[in-house]
């Protein structure tokens, strides 16, 4: 049985992003096709064109030479496309054969027999008649997968399958894989990790910005060659002056911090140790999911650790929550503005009222202060040119560049010694994001410092004095600015290491 | 096959005015719904809406009634406006409301032999702490073993129901009594005192007022307040905010089990004078209703508290004129909730129709 699928000249375009730009790719069966990127990048665009979730404005899909249409999963289904997500849809509290038989139209007992064969064939583990809860990550993955192969799937489509798989799950997911490749089903795997591209997949078709930039041989590939097709090369154009901190007060310090999550889908972070400076802005780098968040809410005070992991200005604040670390002059800016920085429901001066600390005096004895929390608002309106000054105004009509204005000025006003700032500029207009960077710059220049953790390599590039990279919850070792390059950013953050 | 494609999306924006009017519309169609049961059981549905409305708050005595209904379920509305506010689901004030009517009136039949002035206010005081230990159990349960609180809180009701139940039977059951399934009847010292004479009205509801004024001011005005309407709306940013979160869940279940409590202990004082099996015709369930129809704002409750008190009476009545059974009261509120979350629907989100499409399946 040979398969071949073929996407031709594919566009989708969102609002404001060009998600897919005249994407064409040729798949053939017997091999296995990694689609690498960046986020943003349009891979899962793409994946979702081919699975029937997201309708392409423009372009054609062709199985075997025959134009397909694929407006509802469904449609794809019949297609015989399987499709395996990063996140499982399983339900738990049913057992592993319930949850297989819930969409096939077989009868149990057939079912029974085909699933049993396919678990003799791939030598699969999993005992049909316990709870999905009871299964670990890598084994609910397996029933996903035999979800797909129930049906006889001519292509299966694997995103970012090993993001939940611990290193022997993925070593026994990639020796089931090339089994399927080599019984004719044609795969097409999604990762941003470029060893696994290395040692699984037969060809690569990097993504970038929307465009197909690059297919090959993974034979003919490189990690650094990959790390720069992933990333690109247009970097690197305005600058912030290095500073050399070397000699300045040590201000924040982190040793061997360790954070283990209950939840499945957190990242566990090991062994991390940094060091920052009066003035410096240290800039994390990473591709999303390998621990941000959970280094955020670290630095934040949301997560709390033992007392002498993190040291501020020679103090343990390992232990206090957020409100107590305002308290030191901390700040905390986190990614998302909109369900989590700010409250849409509220005024504007009641999300102000958010960053309270003793000496702003919001709350006097227990009661709100009014007053004081609108003419601070009003302040900040003015410092940092949100555009009202209406602070009875609610916050969902805000856009999102005068939202993280607000954001961002409600934690600077109090002069904290510190910004922890999380992906600032996500999905703000060039306007926002450039007086963004002029206001973390200036934060610097003031002799005020700042960690700035963000999946755009552009800003970390511009903005940072020192830059590390984070990596499934492990930090790499921290460069000077000025000797890093894109490239090295690439190879880190897919895995990678360097000298 | 051709279906028709609907599409629903949130709305933007949606007006103060029209939030706070949903409920009056919410209670226009159930009485319009009501008018319509009542015609389907041969009834003239507006004589029958006349009985039901009307006739129950035509004279001083059904005033009085009125309030007597309205005093505990705007009492116990008021605490769960504070759980529901910041997101705790409170479904037990039933049970909060026995556990408190349980101790309060333990203590009375303790206080049985003495008279003065301080045994009402010991009285109540007990009440409102055994409502509020009895509440803390679902929360210490939330925050400290993940516990689901709607399960736990709901449960509770029935083993403070079956509490009462084996009291009033058996160790606290009037050695007079012949048997019968209740208390003693509480020394004069030990009762409500009564506002005007051959009126059931009691100074419980100047609690209920006492206890409006002050959520207010806690909602309102306070740093309190403050945190619960922001967890209310976004865990996460309470979070981010370092707002003590298991704090706050006890605090909240602690004001509501209070508040529960002392609409228990407000009851036995006041219209009931002793223990018996079925101190309340479900007041702490009814609340529920009353608080989301009064949109979780201390005045909307206040409000809401006698639209739903005078569904009680109406029962009464048409059990009487109409010879219906009782429980249409029930099926009344329940119409009121089943309006108000369909007008609410309709009021955060708007649907769509797309037209038809053909379906290849």
């Amino acid at each position: 049985m040979n398969t071949k699928l073929k996407v031709s000249e594919i566009s989708k375009i969102y609002p404001g992003c060009i998600a897919n730009d005249k994407v064409s790719l040729e798949f053939g069966s017997g091999k296995i096709y990694a689609l690498l990127g960046e986020n943003g990048a349009g891979k899962s665009t793409l994946v979702k064109i081919l699975s029937g979730v997201v309708k392409p404005d423009e372009g054609e899909v062709f199985l075997n030479d025959e134009s397909i249409k694929l407006n509802s999963p469904q449609d794809a289904k019949k297609n015989n496309i399987g499709m395996v997500f990063q996140h499982f849809n399983l339900f738990e509290t049913l057992s592993v054969f319930e949850n297989l038989s819930i969409d096939s139209d077989k009868k149990d007992e057939d079912l029974r027999v085909l699933v049993n064969d396919i678990l003799n064939k791939y030598n699969f583990k999993i005992d049909l008649d316990i709870p999905v809860l009871n299964l670990s990550a890598g084994q609910k993955q397996k029933v996903e997968i035999i979800r797909c192969l129930i049906r006889n799937p001519k292509v299966l489509i694997m995103d970012e399958p090993t993001s939940v798989l611990t290193e022997q799950e993925t070593d026994d997911l990639f020796i089931s894989l090339k089994q399927f490749s080599k019984d004719g089903i044609l795969i097409i795997y999604i990762t941003h990790k470029l060893k696994e591209v290395l040692s699984l997949c037969d060809e690569v078709a990097v993504m970038r910005k929307g465009k197909v930039v690059s297919v090959s041989n993974t034979i003919d590939e490189k990690i650094e060659s990959l790390a720069n097709k992933m990333v690109g090369e247009n970097l690197n154009t305005i600058k912030k002056k290095i500073k050399n901190s070397k000699d300045s007060e040590e201000i924040l310090k982190i040793s061997n911090l360790n954070f283990k999550s209950e939840d499945p889908y957190e990242t566990n972070l090991n062994n991390l140790n940094l060091s920052l400076k009066k003035g410096e802005c240290l800039g994390i780098a990473g591709i999303s999911g390998n621990g941000q968040n959970e280094l955020f809410q670290i630095l934040s005070g949301e997560i709390i650790t033992e007392g002498t992991s993190i040291m501020f200005r020679n103090k343990e604040i390992g232990k206090l929550n957020p409100r107590e670390r305002r308290e030191f002059l901390m700040a905390f800016s986190p990614e998302d503005r909109i369900s989590q920085a700010a409250v849409p429901e509220l005024k504007i001066y009641e999300n102000v009222a958010l960053n309270n600390f003793k000496s702003s005096n919001f709350f006097e004895k227990g009661l709100v202060n009014e007053k004081k929390i609108k003419e601070h608002s009003k302040k900040i309106l003015t410092n940092f040119s949100v555009n009202t000054d209406n602070v009875e105004l609610k916050s969902q009509f805000l856009s999102g560049g005068n939202l993280q204005k607000l954001i961002i000025g409600r934690e600077l006003i109090t002069s904290p010694e510190l910004l922890v700032c999380f992906n600032p500029t996500w999905g703000l207009d060039v306007g926002a994001i450039n007086y963004i960077h002029e206001t973390l710059i200036q934060i610097n220049e003031q002799g005020k410092s700042s960690i700035l953790i963000s999946t755009d390599n552009d800003e970390l590039l511009k903005l940072s004095d020192r830059i590390c990279v984070i990596y499934k919850g492990k930090l790499s070792k921290i460069m000077n600015a000025d000797t890093v390059t894109a490239e090295k950013l690439g190879i880190l953050m897919g895995g990678g290491s360097i000298d | 096959m051709e279906v028709l494609l609907i599409k629903i999306e949130k709305r933007n924006d949606v007006s103060r005015s029209i939030y706070f009017l949903t409920p009056v519309l919410a209670i226009f169609l159930t009485l319009f719904g009501g008018g319509i049961i009542f015609y389907i059981l041969g009834f003239n549905p507006i004589e029958a809406l006349k009985f039901f409305f009307i006739t129950p708050i035509s004279d001083l005595y059904g005033l009085s009634e009125l309030l007597v209904k309205a005093t505990p379920l705007c009492l116990i509305a008021i605490g769960l406006s504070f759980c529901f506010k910041s997101n705790n689901w409170n479904i037990g004030a039933e049970g909060q409301l026995i556990f408190g009517g349980i101790v309060g009136g333990g203590v009375a039949l303790l206080f049985y032999n003495h008279d003065g002035f301080y045994v009402l206010p010991i009285i109540l005081l007990s009440g409102a702490i055994g409502g509020m230990l009895f509440a803390m159990i679902p929360a210490i349960l939330k925050t400290y073993f993940n516990t689901n609180e709607i399960l736990v809180s709901l449960m509770l009701v029935y083993v403070a129901k079956l509490l009462l139940d084996y009291l009033v039977v058996g160790p606290w059951s009037n050695p007079e009594g012949f048997n019968f399934p209740e208390t003693r009847q509480f020394s004069e010292s030990a009762r409500m005192p009564i506002l005007f004479d051959s009126l059931r009205i009691h100074a419980g509801i100047f609690i209920t007022l006492i206890s409006v004024f002050f959520s207010w001011l806690i909602l309102y005005k306070t740093y309190l307040g403050f945190q619960i309407k922001v967890s209310g709306l976004s865990l996460k940013t309470a979070k981010y905010a370092g707002y003590k979160g298991k704090t706050m869940i006890i605090i909240v279940f602690m004001i509501s089990g209070a508040c529960a409590g002392l609409a228990g202990v407000g009851e036995i004082t006041g219209p009931i004078g002793q223990l018996h099996r079925n101190i309340s015709p479900d007041y702490g369930f009814t609340a529920i209703i009353v608080a989301f129809l009064g949109r979780l704002n201390p005045v909307g409750i206040i409000f809401a508290s006698l639209i739903v008190a005078l569904t009680y009476l109406g029962a009464e009545t048409a059990q009487i004129f109409l010879q219906v059974p009782k429980y249409t009261g029930q099926v009344f509120q329940g119409m009121i909730l089943f309006f108000l979350l369909g007008s609410d629907y309709l009021l955060f989100f708007k649907i769509k129709f797309l037209g038809l499409k053909k379906n290849e399946l």
